[in-house]
């Protein structure tokens, strides 16, 4: 069981969090002529690093609010949790 | 048409559990809060609104997190960034919010019917919520409240006093009848009073 930071509300048991995948993934700009091949990769496509791997988590049972987790896949150590609009 | 409360044909009456061979007044204590006016009030990213200037029936809604503003009949609850739950035995909060809160800055929603609140109230409280909520309660005070899982429930829990420990626990109306017999399970090896 992992013990996540939330940014608004402090220490919490995981269970009361939801993933939300890979926070680096951006999605093609709007209006923009994207390739099937460029939309393949935005859809399906993700890297599975070992080791320090951002993400996307939601404090679905809390605030609700979605924040960012610095996360190691290996030894599941959190470094940092931030607000969306907050750099790591 | 008469309004029913959620737990109005589920809550029992009684000593219940292992209550042998102890004083009626030691018991933990287990009711439904009724009569309780509910607001959600939302404060939208673009209002420009100063924060300080906000006052509902007398209370200044705090922005810290996990912190509830009290006074005898309304209670503000922190739910998340700028979203507030005002609780209230005054039947006319709304009014006051509205003249508070205005439409362009606030998004204020009445939901008085859709959650179910079940107050437990003595000193082996903290031990009932520790069963089923992962929340650290030995650092949970009073006028504490914090959004939680009770048993995979999603419940809001608020505490209102530290002696005797007394908690209101709010979840959605569904959840109810499933919420109340976890805690009336979990409060069975010390045995409760239903009041």
């Amino acid at each position: 069981m992992l013990e996540i930071k939330c940014p608004y509300c402090g220490k919490r048991s995981q269970n009361e969090f939801s993933y939300g995948g890979d926070a680096n993934v951006k999605r093609p700009a709007l209006g923009k002529e994207v390739s099937d091949k460029e939309w393949d990769n935005f859809v399906y496509l993700r890297k599975n690093p070992r080791g320090n791997h951002s993400e996307l988590w939601h404090h679905v049972a809390g605030c609700r609010k979605w924040f960012k987790v610095s996360r190691d896949t290996l030894t599941h150590e959190i470094y940092n949790t931030e607000k969306l609009n907050e750099e790591f | 048409m008469t309004a029913m409360t959620p737990l109005e044909s589920i809550h029992k009456k009684g000593i219940f559990g292992n209550h042998h061979k102890k004083n009626k007044s030691d018991l933990l204590k287990i009711s439904e809060v009724k009569a309780l006016t509910i607001f959600q009030v939302f404060q939208y990213k673009r209002s420009k609104v100063n924060f300080e200037n906000i006052n509902i029936d007398g209370i200044k809604p705090s922005k810290q997190s996990l912190a509830v503003s009290s006074n005898e009949k309304t209670r503000i609850l922190w739910n998340a960034p700028r979203t507030w739950l005002v609780v209230s035995q005054n039947e006319n909060i709304f009014k006051t919010i509205k003249e508070n809160c205005n439409e362009e800055n606030f998004a204020i929603t009445d939901i008085s019917h859709s959650r179910a609140v079940i107050q437990i109230e003595g000193n082996g409280a903290t031990e009932i919520l520790k069963k089923g909520c992962p929340i650290n309660f030995n650092e949970f005070k009073e006028n504490n409240c914090a959004g939680t899982v009770f048993q995979g429930i999603n419940i809001l829990v608020e505490k209102l006093s530290d002696k005797p420990e007394k908690f209101n626990i709010f979840t959605l109306r569904s959840f109810a009848e499933s919420l109340y017999f976890h805690i009336t399970d979990a409060s069975l090896e010390d045995g409760y009073l239903g009041v």
